[in-house]
């Protein structure tokens, strides 16, 4: 007789979210496919939850805020806004905009071998200012430095390093096969200032999506300040103030 | 700063839509009632925009969930005060009514405490590990404390309580 332990409801819900272990992920994504009771809790809460943010969409919960002489869209603390999108990007993988008016320099991560495999690895040296950027990949207990061409797939988690030789503004961002922008480290839209120094990992690791071909990642620098919008990548890419440093990775298993 | 606050608006935004449904179902299952968990969702979420200069978002899936219990548990309990009909399991009613020395701190303002993974509502526990039916490891990995540490918080809730036994 087979005993099938029962799933907590939050457990589920971290199910629902992509946010279990890599090893549970894959045993409820397994029992999905072969426990038909439960794939229908699975897609009975899926619909669910379509139905609950049409019902209560955000533009209430702003109601309530304005009511309460606190708009959502007023100057808050930087570090909270910064501390909900990372935790967005690592939870869902979804697009963010990540914006600090501070430098970041320590790994939020508990897996201290990532850091100590990213510690021990030379640095690669690029050209223009100089500014060296790193992809590296957890696998296990461990981490890879990714390159030109590595091969990744959907949930792998990401960490980005970088440093620059001297003062400068930079940003660091994605592009996906899906032609969507996630913003690393920036100030809003505008690069930050960045300060030379040792290679500096950002504080939160990245998860990738479903997105299809590829993820690339651009370490972008200048001297003077610069905007990014969606629609100008190109003419940064060829604006010979900004220097850039790419890293494209290829998207397996689709 | 006008990029930052639509970028700020966008992350608080996304936080909801990520999370909502499942603040909203968890209020439903302790509250029992529709339109009472929808007003309690949006509590939630004003109660972490409020505290979120003192928030840890490492995870916030368990910082909502725990917000949302501890909400509800007041809520279930200022009804039984007031006299209104609730509609909750014996078990919930008694840990929400119980006194909990954790309370305190959170009337007094000292909400760092309150919000820190050490100082986790005892009630809360008393939720997770009793209704929820979360073994003491997954409670103690839920709000930050060892499994001794929650051991000893749920044993003097105990004392008030005489139906609840701390499962080994």
């Amino acid at each position: 007789m087979t005993t099938i332990k029962k799933i907590s409801d939050f457990k589920m819900e971290r199910y629902l979210l992509g946010e279990l272990p890599d090893v549970e992920m894959r045993e409820l994504r397994e029992r999905e496919v072969s426990d038909e009771i439960f794939a229908a809790r699975v897609k009975k809460l899926r619909e669910e939850n379509g139905r609950i943010l049409e019902e209560c969409p955000f533009n209430a919960l702003e109601a309530r805020l304005e009511m309460a002489g606190k708009s959502s869209s007023s100057a808050v603390g930087t570090a909270f806004w910064l501390k909900v999108a990372a935790a967005l990007v690592v939870a869902l993988g979804i697009f963010s905009a990540v914006f600090m008016g501070r430098d970041v320099v320590t790994m939020q991560s508990d897996d201290a071998s990532m850091e100590v495999a990213m510690a021990d690895a030379g640095d690669t040296r690029i050209k223009g200012l100089d500014a060296r950027m790193e992809v590296w990949k957890k696998t296990g207990d461990s981490a890879v430095q990714l390159t030109n061409g590595s091969e990744v797939r959907e949930g792998d988690e990401i960490q980005l390093r970088y440093s620059v030789p001297e003062k400068c503004y930079g940003m660091l961002l994605s592009l996906d096969g899906n032609g969507m922008f996630t913003m690393h480290m920036s100030d809003g839209m505008s690069a930050m200032k960045l300060e030379p120094g040792k290679m500096t990992t950002l504080p939160y690791a990245y998860r990738l999506d479903n997105a299809p071909k590829h993820e690339t990642f651009f370490l972008l620098t200048s001297h003077n300040s610069f905007d990014f919008d969606e629609k100008n990548l190109n003419a940064l890419l060829k604006n010979k103030e900004v220097s850039n440093v790419i890293v494209e990775l290829r998207k397996a298993g689709r | 700063m006008k990029v930052d606050n639509q970028a700020g608006q966008k992350a608080f935004s996304e936080l909801y839509e990520a999370y909502a449904p499942m603040v909203y179902r968890r209020c439903l299952s302790l509250l029992g009632d529709d339109a009472e968990a929808k007003d309690m969702m949006q509590d939630v979420f004003l109660r972490i925009y409020d505290r979120k200069d003192s928030l840890d978002l490492s995870q916030p899936s368990s910082l909502l969930w725990n917000t949302a219990t501890r909400l509800c548990l007041n809520r279930i309990r200022d009804k039984k005060r007031r006299g209104l009909d609730v509609d909750s399991s014996d078990t919930l009613l008694n840990i929400a009514c119980a006194d909990d020395e954790m309370d305190g701190y959170e009337a007094r303002g000292l909400l760092a405490k309150i919000f820190s993974k050490e100082q986790e509502s005892t009630r809360t526990i008393a939720v997770l590990h009793y209704v929820d039916g979360m073994t003491l490891e997954e409670t103690a990995e839920m709000v930050g404390l060892s499994v001794s540490g929650v051991r000893k918080r749920l044993r003097t809730l105990q004392a008030r309580i005489k139906d609840l036994e701390v499962k080994r």
